[in-house]
């Protein structure tokens, strides 16, 4: 298939409108295979004004007279309107960004063909592999090793090559746990907590089905996990299902772990929300926001309608459960729903910056959104397809990620000094993991990664994140390490609106950006030592 | 414990302990102890019906117990060698009661009562609570349950506070024990009732500043660039029988003579006539407050008045209008003209126009702030605490309060026309509108000093009736004139520091002092309702000012992140989307709401004002420096041109 097919018509003027702030644009449109161009012409001052097709999460076109006007909802919740001369080319430039922006196809998205200056290929591929992790394991406990068991993907589609396991189970063990667990999702180590020396496991639901199947080794390998953090040691299964759910699952051949099989786990249910609700719930937030019509009065009602920051204070109760249990009660803790690919993964990374000063480095982050996200299998290219606007039907669509953030957020107001990066980093993860010119997001698995070399035809997002230039951006001046767990209060009262990302689009520039390059003066102002004296005087905002 | 030990009397150890003492419960270890160890309960809870027993794992935690070793070790072990007091406050009583904390339950612990305030320690082992509750804050004193009433706890005293708590004790019910606390606290924290003097009276403070000389009428209105041509200052009001509300001294146009004003006066309620507020410094609108006329419903006119309107109009030649803003809905003042007042009818005033601004009276914001109350205290509502809140209208309130400021300053700063503003007395919703456009207009009021200012002169000096609005020693806790007009005020204020986190030079804490001592009779500045009465109690000689604790202590109340921006106008957004509960403020008490811990926060911000201010000195040097070398004077940075007012109106 080539992208010529799909462009019907090459190019028409328009005037694009950016919302209340930004000034209209003029000039001409243009449509290439990932990108909507808009080219100021050659008396313009302003550059070429670019926008990466995938970004467009719905389309809507209108007509009247000779021209026409096409709305685009991005997804990361801009809204854009283009004034276009011409029937014809509105309706073929609408249909173009139509058919390009939901192509399916993973290998001729833009990342592969993507070359930033200054980047090389492979280069940040490398930085954040589960050996990596395991190594740090190595060094304060021995009763855990890393296996390749999963060498071929064969064991388990969803999990990464090598996966941290109890040292006391063997590879043959792992394969049959894997027969037991949905996806083949065995438990495995999420993060190994020093102080105590227990930790916090992740996996999938059990098949135990209607007749209550058992399975020795999944039962071995529990037990092991409790042995090697300390003999005695009591274990914590936190469900993220309600328990008549898990209950409900062993219709359709999952379950939920026996008491009596496994000697010593107490099993926990802290319902999260997932799928289409959570989905529906974001819709829902993004409509009240953008709604600026509506009378006002109703707003906070409204917002409570939505459910958002319920499924916020949610999340983040659960995450405080689990960390509680292991940086607290010194007891390991097994996080599961059923396919262990979402909540699961909010659950384990949110308690680990918590419960783990160096989670919150800058490093430290990318490679806790590396492990616990990207190569733990959370589905981002069924879960990130589309965002709030689109009106296509939705098929395995939901935040899960955004929620993850979001929770990132709320512990970053609350804590301001103890997170080395700021919103700055939240909202670029966000943006890249719905549509990016990086791999690191694409694809669903590692295995489907390896299928489609996206680690050696792509770039990475970290390397792109990790340049000099973006720092200002990402990173919290204010920080200084934390060596304490961070508890967070998850009274709805203190929980916020993340405004920076549900209104970036919506509020005028408010003064943060210059506020946050104030700071950043007032921290780093050795460097500006040999700057212009106007920078404390007015500054107008443009 | 020995009591004489406790009532310690150096007043030097004293002093330093009062300071710590009034932070520990908002900001210090005893807090954060509490704070922690309530979610150590919190998760118990949780988990304990999960099964764990609660009593183990608290052991295990290591944040925990570093903890307890700071307030075993930490500050208040000292503090139980010695109850705060202040120069002048005298001990009354101490008694063994049990506090019953709304968050924590019941606690031991013995209450010290002083003219001045209600300290309660803990003298429970496991506990670091310290109550530390200036006397001014208690709105009212019942007692609960009497001698035969049955329950654990349920014979004592329920107090309710006016700064968003309650406080409850429980007493032995045998020999009506509670009896002299209910007396000495009814007569110490009412003083009025019972013919003794305000704390801040007695209190013999000494500080290396002087509150009360940083408003000088003269020496701010010279600021503004007055008077000039067209505005005078006129002293007619000198012992206050122009308008007994009023402060001595007034700036009114020139062409207006003293004459005029008297006739005016006949024709504005309590003789509250149109004076400057606030003049631009290069467009020359100005900004001018005064009271309803006194239309009737008869619909009185006053050729003076309407006279007088045209000569405000006129001293800047380009406006064509007056804009009047009427801070209150239309219907209110429709209704007024049965009382006597009104608005300006278009036909008498031809040269104006009249806006409504919708905001409520005083009454209605009482009531509003009391639903807060019952939402956030002792309990938060959690089921539905948006819609709950939404329900209260504080925020809309908020809203329409900085709505109303937004279009006066919007009018002002665009040369457009000059305002006019009143409501029914002129000295509620007009005070909060005049001050709130002066902060957007005038980056002057945003500094510490400034701030104070405005507060002296839209507020203080121009009779907001502090005295009525608050109830100082006074016991009739359900008197209609009390409204938290001051405290809306306060709160508008905190939601545009929000909105520019740059561009004020205090923080938080200068807005929660102020607040604090609003209500505390410690010092003299909020006391009574004008200016003619605090002068006939002579309270600047006989009280200390506010102004006198932050301004010798101003490091404490600075904004790291200020940065001073001459010229720059600030218009916050008044969308409901982008206001918010002042959490830290109303919610304070819930040791559940806390943010982080607030020590490693302060002092970060210490170490950046250092940093800070390091930086201004160098950039000054450099300033110096390049100006030395330019001697050209057009390069000065601080031209007309840099006035930059956008307006962004999402409301």
């Amino acid at each position: 298939m080539e992208f010529s097919e799909l462009i019907r018509t090459g190019r028409a003027q328009a005037k694009l409108l950016r919302g209340p702030e930004a000034p209209p644009l003029r000039g001409t449109l243009c449509v290439t295979g990932h990108h909507l161009l808009l080219s100021p012409g050659p008396q313009a001052t302003s550059d070429l004004w670019l926008l990466l097709l995938r970004r467009v999460d719905s389309i809507e076109k209108r007509v009247s007279g000779d021209s026409g006007t096409i709305t685009l909802r991005c997804k990361d919740l801009r809204v854009l309107q283009l004034d276009i001369e011409g029937v014809e080319a509105t309706l073929d430039i609408a249909r173009s960004i139509e058919a390009l922006s939901s192509l399916e196809s993973v290998i001729t998205s833009f990342p592969f063909f993507y070359r930033p200056k200054g980047l090389r290929l492979g280069d940040a591929w490398h930085f954040h592999p589960p050996e990596r992790y395991y190594k740090r394991v190595a060094r304060e406990t021995n009763a855990w090793r890393l296996s390749e068991v999963n060498e071929d993907f064969s064991l388990c589609p969803s999990y990464p090559r090598a996966v941290i396991v109890p040292r006391a189970v063997d590879d043959d063990a792992l394969a049959r746990c894997a027969r037991f667990r949905q996806g083949g999702r065995f438990p495995v180590l999420s993060y190994h907590h020093a102080p105590s020396g227990t930790v916090l496991l992740r996996s999938s639901q059990p098949l135990t089905g209607p007749q209550k199947r058992r399975c020795a080794e999944d039962e071995e390998l529990l037990r092991a996990a409790l042995a090697g953090a300390r003999p005695g040691a009591r274990g914590f299964i936190l469900d993220t299902r309600s328990a008549q759910a898990a209950k409900q699952a062993r219709v359709t051949g999952g379950g939920t772990e026996a008491k009596a099989a496994y000697p010593g786990w107490k099993r926990l249910h802290r319902p999260l929300e997932r799928g289409w609700p959570l989905q529906e719930s974001f819709v829902r937030l993004v409509e009240a926001c953008g709604d600026l019509e509506q009378s006002m009065d109703r707003w906070l009602s409204q917002l409570e309608a939505c459910h958002w920051l319920a499924h916020v204070k949610e999340a983040l109760s659960t995450a405080c459960l689990a960390a509680q249990g292991v940086g607290r009660e010194g007891a390991c803790v097994l996080v599961h729903g059923a396919e262990g690919t979402d909540s699961t993964l909010l659950v384990t990374s949110l308690a680990q910056l918590i419960l783990d000063p160096s989670s919150r480095t800058m490093a430290g982050f990318q490679e806790l959104v590396e492990r616990e996200w990207i190569q733990a299998g959370h589905p981002f290219q069924l879960r990130c397809a589309h965002s709030a606007f689109s009106h296509a039907r939705p098929k395995h669509e939901a935040p899960t990620f955004l929620l993850f953030l979001d929770c990132v957020w709320q512990l970053g107001r609350q804590f301001p000094l103890s997170l080395e990066f700021g919103e700055g980093l939240l909202l670029a993860l966000f943006e890249h993991a719905y549509a990016s010119p990086f791999g690191t997001f694409l694809c669903s698995s590692e295995k489907e990664r390896c299928l489609c070399e996206v680690r050696t035809r792509t770039h990475s997002l970290w390397s792109g994140l990790n340049q000099p230039k973006e720092q200002r951006k990402l990173r919290n001046p204010l920080y200084v390490p934390n060596p304490l767990a961070i508890w967070p209060s998850v009274e709805l009262q203190t929980l916020r609106l993340w405004q920076g990302l549900f209104l970036r689009w919506i509020r005028p520039p408010e003064p943060s950006e210059v506020a946050w390059e104030k700071v950043w003066q007032i921290v780093t102002d050795k460097k500006t030592e040999g700057c212009e004296p106007t920078v404390s005087a007015s500054e107008p905002r443009l | 414990m020995c009591e004489t030990q406790a009532f310690f009397p150096g007043t030097g150890i004293c002093k330093e302990l009062e300071d710590r003492a009034l932070l520990l419960w908002l900001t210090q270890e005893g807090a954060e102890s509490l704070n922690r160890s309530f979610h150590v309960l919190e998760y118990c809870r949780v988990s304990s019906m999960a099964s764990a027993p609660t009593s183990k794992y608290n052991s295990h935690s290591l944040e925990n117990e570093s903890i307890k070793r700071t307030s075993r070790d930490g500050v208040n072990r000292d503090l139980s060698e010695a109850v705060p007091r202040l120069p002048g406050e005298t001990r009354i009583t101490d008694k063994e009661v049990i506090y019953i904390c709304p968050f924590n339950g019941p606690i031991k612990g013995r209450v010290y009562i002083t003219n001045y305030r209600l300290y309660l320690r803990s003298l429970e082992t496991d506990s670091a609570l310290i109550l530390d509750v200036p006397l001014g804050v208690i709105s009212r004193i019942e007692k609960m349950g009497g001698a035969t009433s049955r329950g654990e706890n349920s014979y004592g005293l329920d107090i309710t506070c006016k700064d968003m708590r309650n406080l409850r004790f429980a007493l032995k019910q045998e020999g009506h024990s509670r009896r002299d606390m209910f007396e000495i606290l009814t007569r110490y924290a009412f003083p009025l009732a019972h013919s003794l003097p305000i704390f801040a009276f007695l209190n013999e403070e000494k500080f290396n500043v002087d509150g009360w000389t940083v408003y000088n009428p003269v020496e701010e209105y010279r600021r503004q660039g007055l008077p000039n041509h067209h505005w005078r200052i006129t002293f007619i009001n000198k012992c206050y029988e122009l308008c007994d509300t009023y402060p001595a001294l007034l700036v009114v146009p020139y062409r207006a003579s003293d004459d005029d004003l008297r006739r005016v006066a006949t024709f504005r309620s309590r003789n509250r006539i149109p004076v400057l507020s606030w003049i631009h410094p290069e467009n020359k609108t100005v900004i001018v407050r005064c009271s309803q006329p006194l239309v009737g419903m008869s619909g009185k006119r006053n050729k003076d008045d309407e006279k007088y309107l045209d000569v405000i109009r006129e001293t800047n030649r380009q406006i064509s209008k007056l804009t009047i803003y009427d801070a209150r809905p239309n219907v209110n003042a429709v209704a007024n003209k049965a009382t006597g007042g009104g608005y300006e009818s278009d036909d008498a005033y031809h040269n104006a126009e009249l806006f409504f601004l919708d905001i409520h009276n005083i009454h209605v914001m009482r009531e509003s702030l009391k639903k807060v109350k019952d939402i956030v205290y002792p309990n938060v509502e959690e089921s539905h605490w948006l819609s709950s809140l939404e329900s209260t209208h504080w925020l809309e309130h908020i809203k329409l309060v900085l709505t109303g400021a937004i279009q006066v300053a919007d009018k002002v700063s665009s040369g457009k026309s000059s305002v006019l503003v009143h409501c029914s007395d002129g000295w509620d919703r007009t005070a909060q509108l005049t001050s709130l456009a002066m902060l957007m207009l005038d980056s002057f009021y945003r500094s510490i000093e400034g701030f104070e200012i405005l507060v002296q002169k839209e507020w203080i000096s121009f009779g907001h009736k502090f005295a009525s609005r608050i109830g100082h020693g006074d016991k009739n806790h359900a008197d209609a004139d009390r409204s938290p007009i001051f405290l809306q005020f306060i709160d508008c204020v905190w939601q545009m520091s929000k909105q520019f986190p740059t561009a004020f030079e205090f923080n938080e804490r200068f807005l929660i002092t102020i607040l604090d001592h609003l209500y505390s009779c410690r010092f003299g500045t909020f006391l009574y309702n004008c200016e003619s009465a605090r002068e006939k109690q002579k309270v600047t000689e006989r009280t200390i000012s506010l102004w006198s604790l932050i301004n010798s202590n101003k490091d404490k109340f600075k904004n790291p992140f200020y940065t001073k921006e001459i010229n720059r106008v600030l218009y916050p957004v008044a969308s409901m989307r982008h206001l918010e509960l002042w959490v830290n403020y109303y919610i304070r008490w819930n040791p559940r709401i806390k943010q982080q811990q607030p020590n490693p926060v302060e002092q970060r911000y210490v170490e950046l004002l250092a940093l800070r201010d390091e930086y201004i000195q160098r950039l000054e040097e450099l300033q110096l420096a390049s100006s030395a070398k330019l001697s050209d004077p057009s390069t000065s940075p601080s031209g007309p041109s840099q006035m930059m007012p956008h307006v962004h109106t999402h409301f």
